[in-house]
């Protein structure tokens, strides 16, 4: 077992050794998230009647978009996240192969289940939608795509468990790990970096949420076999709203980890745990996970505190997030005469579009809001705002990175084009939403009225910009891959 | 509400959006001085200030808080793979509606749309359980039951209607 001593290697040579896994996951998620924006596309461009889709296929694609999106979205933060750890411990690559191998495991069995067994049940699989299709789809797709859901589940197990363990080695506990000395204001000559502090948190949090939608995984597979074995739905609803809360949180939260390693790069100053920060992080280990109840707002059936608790948390874990993480982003950028390439842009853009997003979703989250906005279009307007322009600019602004080089210059004619359609499709397509979910309409709808078309045209186009943005990001940092750094 | 949400959402975002701008741009500008850490100190209480009372405001009177049933009609709806059956076809208007909900396979959604498609109020239907919420119609016409929970293929058409009546006098 290795020591302590033997896992603290620092500096940036410590990630070299899985550099390549690393970048092999980015091209795969870079491609996957592009495939899925086209699926995207595809249904805005359906609802607004400018192609005709069949309804069925319809939700294959709304299925495969949500699926794929949170997935990906959780193995370029986690790729992310290893990246930067790996600067801090020394980790195993063969974890590492172990947990894409079993991500890639999950994809085809996923998409098995959608596009062979017609499977369109959501990504949610809300209980007991997977055993009653209504004659589209056999009882063997759903179990596939929950089969896929499991693989990579394990994947993360096995990925958390080599974090968990190492950091433990590293650190001593996960509680010095999470910062609690300097909480305490006790002396660690040897504090956590951000990073660290991070992945701590991360690993609590999302293992016991990858557990909890395990047991929900497990029962619904039992009774796709065992129809006569019934669940309390409620229960599973809450047992799937928490998994699937805290699993596309937790993208994010390991996403991040770049801003922290690679925007001091351009600032000059080193993004350094320190007593606020160890506090903001232990208040979103609790927040991430109290905070589900906010998708139950009106099932009106669950205990009010519980909802009450959703509408606070939903609030309050904007402090967190504004006040610490955006504020310091500020203070970073500030007077630090940065030079803004592709790389830095993405990033500095990536907390923004976070913050920005948590905007809309707190307003949902309050229960009198929630009652003419839950299902609305309103939605996916809050939640494309800190995926499209937080976690997935997080993801293009690491890929960017990696293939910058060791020289810092200005965004090229390319780059700024692409950034700047990028920027400007993402910020009119979830406004579209956003004035969607204002006018009503109902989210995961095939057919739309005609009263909806407009929205729905501007969205498509809008869409188009994103996935030209994307394009030029994928391509870029593919071609760029086998190129020697200069 | 929904326009009032929108406005405050989008005005809240854009001043947020308008600080990082601010931000990126301060970037040739000097180095922050010794007051940010003051400053981030006052954002915390402002946020956490605001959090209390807009918590207080919004929650104060039970936003599921349902209509006495001796002063309300009682309605019930059932759904399933794709129906909507509501046990009247109209419903005065000025007197509050108990609307008592179940479902008979999935979950779904119980949406209440007026004429204009505006969404009025929601509530899910959970397999097993009978949820209830309370609604008092103003204005007479034609009013739409859309699904609000994705449960399926027709997920869209499951849709009907009810009329509210003017209230005899």
């Amino acid at each position: 077992m290795s020591t302590v001593s033997e896992n603290y290697v620092p500096g940036h040579a410590a990630a070299a050794p899985q550099a390549g896994a690393v970048k092999l996951t980015m091209v795969l998620s870079g491609a996957v998230f592009a495939l899925m924006m086209v699926f995207g596309l595809l249904m805005r461009a359906a609802q607004g009647q400018w192609i005709d889709l069949d309804a069925a296929l319809f939700y294959q694609l709304l299925t495969a978009h949500g699926a794929g999106m949170v997935g990906t979205a959780a193995l370029s933060g986690a790729a992310i996240m290893w990246y930067f750890c790996g600067r801090h411990l020394v980790l195993s690559g063969g974890i590492f192969w172990a947990f894409l191998g079993l991500f890639l495991l999950g994809v085809v069995l996923i998409l098995g289940a959608i596009f062979i067994g017609g499977y369109g049940g959501a990504w949610t699989f809300l209980f007991p939608l997977p055993a009653l299709s209504g004659g589209a789809w056999e009882a063997g797709a759903a179990a596939a795509f929950m089969l896929g859901y499991t693989a990579i589940g394990v994947g993360f197990l096995l990925y958390y468990l080599e974090l968990g363990r190492r950091i433990h080695a590293r650190y001593g506990s996960l509680v010095r790990a999470l910062g609690w000395n300097l909480i305490l204001g006790r002396e660690d000559n040897d504090p956590p970096p951000p990073a660290i502090v991070a992945a701590a948190a991360v690993t609590i949090f999302n293992s016991i949420g990858i557990i909890l939608g395990a047991a929900v995984l497990v029962a619904s597979l039992v009774h796709l076999l065992v129809p006569g074995f019934e669940v309390d739905a409620l229960l599973a609803k809450n047992l799937i709203y928490f998994f699937g809360h805290v699993f596309i949180n937790a993208s994010i939260y390991m996403a991040v980890t770049a801003v922290y390693e690679i925007l001091p790069e351009y600032t000059g100053k080193p993004w350094k745990s320190n007593r606020l920060f160890a506090i903001a992080w232990n208040a979103v280990l609790i927040f991430v996970m109290a905070v589900y109840w906010h998708h139950l707002l009106q099932d009106v059936v669950m205990p009010p505190w519980m909802l009450v608790v959703g509408q606070l948390v939903s609030y309050f874990s904007g402090i967190p997030l504004i006040a610490v993480t955006a504020f310091s982003t500020f203070l970073y950028v500030r007077g630090s005469k940065m030079t803004w390439d592709l790389a830095s842009s993405l990033l500095v853009l990536s907390v923004a579009g976070w913050s920005v997003g948590s905007v809309p979703a707190s307003i949902d989250g309050m229960i009198s809001v929630n009652k003419v906005m839950h299902n609305t279009m309103w939605v996916p307007g809050h939640f494309h705002t800190y995926l499209l322009l937080g976690e997935v600019a997080m993801a293009f602004g690491f890929m960017a990175w990696l293939v910058r080089g060791k020289t810092i210059s200005q965004m090229d004619g390319l780059d700024r084009a692409a950034f700047v359609t990028y920027l400007a499709g993402a910020a009119g397509f979830v406004t579209v939403f956003l004035f969607s979910g204002a006018a009503s309409i109902p989210r995961r709808w095939a057919v739309h009225y005609e009263e909806w078309l407009a929205h729905d045209r501007i969205g498509t186009l809008f869409g188009g910009l994103v996935v030209l943005g994307t394009l030029v990001f994928v391509l870029r940092f593919a071609a760029r891959l086998g190129r020697r750094e200069g | 509400m929904q326009p009032v949400v929108l406005f405050i959402s989008l005005i809240l975002m854009a001043a947020l959006s308008a600080v990082f701008v601010a931000a990126a741009r301060a970037s040739r500008g000097p180095a922050p001085g010794p007051g940010a850490s003051a400053k981030r100190s006052g954002l915390i209480w402002v946020m956490t200030i605001l959090g209390v009372i807009v918590s207080v405001a919004s929650l104060r009177e039970w936003p599921h808080a349902l209509a006495g049933t001796g002063d309300a009609l009682e309605v019930n709806v059932s759904g399933g793979q794709w129906w909507w059956d509501i046990d009247t076809t109209e419903i005065p208007a000025g007197k509050p509606v108990n609307f008592n909900v179940t479902t008979e396979d999935v979950t779904h959604g119980m949406g209440i749309y007026d004429s204009d498609l505006t969404l009025l109020t929601q509530v899910q239907a959970i397999p097993g359980y009978t949820t209830q919420i309370t609604y008092t119609f103003e204005e007479p016409g034609s009013y739409q039951i859309l699904c609000m929970e994705f449960c399926g293929v027709a997920h869209h058409d499951m849709v009907n209607e009810f009329e509210v009546i003017a209230a005899e006098g």
